[in-house]
């Protein structure tokens, strides 16, 4: 497995369903409490597409990236991702998927503490088994491409929020993956900073990615071609744009 | 992925160097407390083989409590005669009676608490011990009851702290009276031997010691060189039968050749090494445990890492693999530091004790084998906790 392989070789049809979820519940267990925060989602996501994500706190938009990021499985209904059915994928799979095929940006960053920023960037191409050349200098060229090529080795915290996000970005970019998923990937950035990042996902997509971003700022919605609206763990609406 | 290792054990440095330390000690203690083992014994077991494996001793069995009715019966028979007796086994070249007592030597304003051993000329080749300078006592001097006495060398040394003792006159006082000796020879000096210090005594002619000295002629014991070496079985079922004759319970005497005391000694050595490494081992343990425990710390406090980790594409594997190799990291770098400081230890306490240093390529196998295997099994344990998180969880983890 190359996870650095070219991206035009990586899906020859840019068209097509890439995830089907149906009546996709999740439900977390606490003592005797539940709490419902999916109930009943369901929706696809066709290759290629922008897709937003909105809807109030609570209201269950994480928890739908992380099953897209296959971070977690649904407690009940059906999930596929590109054929594969999600519900029955073991660890493993689940893995090798969030590693080649889906680069995720967290919205704390979530670098790794001890390591620099080219070490953060290479980690996904280790799991992959990646040689340490090519590795490097993937990651060296994705930092310069998100404007950190002198940042190479400076640690997370010697790096401002900005510069943080964008080592994340570049981190996910790594194995070059198909699908792109940033939870709120403006919302501790300021206004300017926000807006090259956003520029940034709508270069990637431009590029054939599948991107997905949750956020709660309408101005970061234009960027998408659909916004899903949710609450209380359902989808209010599905609205298509441009 | 040994970069990710160093990386996380050197940002806990303290930590790392406490988990390295307690396997350390473990190892050093086992290899140190073999080494001692094992030179202890070749000490005790080369002063053994220097009587020479071909001796025999012909005691008194030890009688406890109702001892003297039953005791007195044999050291009745235990007589310088019986040792003519017992030279007339073919298979035994010479026999040496012994009378053991005690005694007070003095010469000038100097005296000292001692040993005297009545035995024949025969006894610096029976129990291997040559005379140093002078000369032991002859045939001649054990017929006449020559009033002669050779010194053990701690005795010559004390006693004659810077003259020549040879042609000098001590007194030997026992139960009051008093003998004037002549000092004619001083032994070789021969170590000490857990039971016999040769050198702390003084040996005179046994007959000399029968009639002067105690006034009776019971031995305490007899020393038989065997004619040959293979033929120390041979002697002891002569010596017996022998004795069978004169003494009707054969529980009554004992027949030891140096060779089972020798074989005892090994015996004893290989359970006191044991004994030894066995604590040692402990010692290890607890310092596997001590990695398990920093280990148990460590994942808890890099859930949110491992959250991260498992996020990017790290399978179960990865996750189990990074922890077990800082665990066996450590533990291995314990047991090789352990071991050096194992054998400095050992050659410390080697030099001083004056024995060789002894470290059986086995001591150091096991005690590195054993390290990585603590490193192991008590990395087994966090390690599978790591990988078996979930990784939502992990990253909610504050
Ligand atoms: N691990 C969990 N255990 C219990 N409840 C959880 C867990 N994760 C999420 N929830 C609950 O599920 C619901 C949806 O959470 P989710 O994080 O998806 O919301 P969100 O839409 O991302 O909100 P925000 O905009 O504040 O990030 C919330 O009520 C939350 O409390
Ligand atoms: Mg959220």
């Amino acid at each position: 497995m190359s996870p650095l392989r070219p991206l035009a070789s990586q899906d020859g049809e840019t068209m097509g369903e890439l995830f089907h979820l149906e009546d996709v519940t999740k439900v977390y267990k606490m003592d005797e409490v539940e709490v419902r925060a999916l109930d009943g989602v369901s929706f696809a996501i066709q290759r290629g597409e922008f897709l937003a994500i909105m809807g109030p706190s609570g209201s269950g938009k994480s928890t739908v990236m992380h099953l897209l990021g296959c971070l977690d499985r649904p407690t009940s209904g059906r999930m596929v991702l590109d054929g594969l059915d999600l519900l029955k994928a073991s660890d493993n799979q689940l893995a090798e998927i969030r590693n080649a095929k889906i680069g995720f940006v967290f919205q704390q960053f979530n670098l790794l503490p001890r390591e620099n920023a080219l070490r953060n960037v290479e980690t996904p191409a280790i799991y992959a088994g990646a040689r340490r050349a090519e590795r490097v200098r993937r990651a060296k060229e994705l930092l310069e491409r998100v404007g950190l090529g002198d940042r190479l080795f400076h640690f997370p915290s010697q790096l401002s929020g900005g510069e943080r996000q964008r080592v994340a970005i570049a981190r996910a970019l790594m194995n070059d993956p198909a699908i792109l998923l940033a939870d709120e990937p403006t919302g501790n950035l300021d206004t300017k900073t926000g807006e090259e990042i956003l520029a940034l996902f709508q270069h990637l997509h431009d590029e054939g990615r599948t991107v997905v971003l949750v956020t709660h700022d309408q101005r970061v919605a234009s960027y998408a071609s659909r916004i899903l609206h949710m609450q209380d763990g359902r989808i209010l609406r599905d609205e298509r744009v441009n | 992925m040994l970069r990710t290792t160093i990386n996380s054990l050197s940002a806990h440095k303290l930590r790392t160097a406490l988990s390295v330390l307690g396997i350390l000690i473990g190892v050093a203690s086992v290899i140190a407390m073999i080494s001692v083992g094992q030179g202890a014994t070749y000490d005790i077991r080369s002063r053994v083989e220097s009587l020479g494996a071909d001796l025999v001793t012909v005691s008194p069995a030890f009688r406890v409590g109702r001892a003297g009715v039953a005791s007195t019966q044999i050291t009745e028979t235990f007589t310088l005669e019986l040792a003519d007796e017992l030279s007339k086994a073919p298979a035994v070249r010479d026999v040496v009676p012994v009378i053991q007592t005690n005694g007070t030597i003095k010469y000038r304003d100097r005296n000292l608490q001692t040993t005297l051993m009545g035995v024949t000329p025969a006894y610096p080749s029976v129990v291997n011990y040559p005379v140093a300078r002078g000369r032991f006592f002859s045939t001649q001097d054990l017929e006449s009851y020559a009033k002669v006495l050779v010194l053990g060398s701690e005795v010559a040394q004390q006693l004659f702290p810077d003259e020549d003792p040879l042609g000098k006159e001590v007194v030997l006082e026992r139960a009051g009276t008093r003998f004037l000796f002549t000092i004619i020879g001083v032994m070789t000096s021969k170590g000490q031997l857990g039971f016999g210090q040769y050198d702390n005594r003084v040996y005179l002619p046994v007959t000399t010691v029968a009639r002067r000295i105690t006034g009776d002629r019971t031995v305490n014991f007899y020393n038989l060189r065997v004619a040959s070496a293979d033929q120390v079985d041979e002697a002891i079922a002569q010596v017996e039968f022998i004795l069978s004759r004169r003494i009707s319970n054969p529980e009554d005497y004992r027949v030891r050749a140096q060779q089972d005391i020798i074989e005892t000694v090994n015996q004893n050595a290989i359970t006191m090494t044991f004994l030894l490494g066995g604590i040692a081992a402990i010692a290890l343990l607890v310092g596997g445990i001590g990695i398990m425990n920093i280990l148990l710390v460590s994942v808890v406090e890099r859930t949110r890492e491992i959250g991260i980790r498992k996020a990017l594409g790290a399978k179960h594997r990865d996750i189990l693999w990074q922890f077990l190799t800082e665990s066996v990291f450590v533990s291995t770098l314990g047991g090789v530091m352990g071991l050096l400081m194992g054998v400095g230890v050992a050659a410390l306490i080697a030099s001083f004790s004056r024995w060789p240093l002894i470290i059986p390529s086995y001591a150091i196998f096991l005690a590195l084998g054993f390290s990585l295997t603590v490193g192991l099994i008590f990395g087994v344990y966090p390690a599978a906790r790591a990988a078996r998180l979930d990784p939502v969880e992990a990253l909610r983890y504050e």
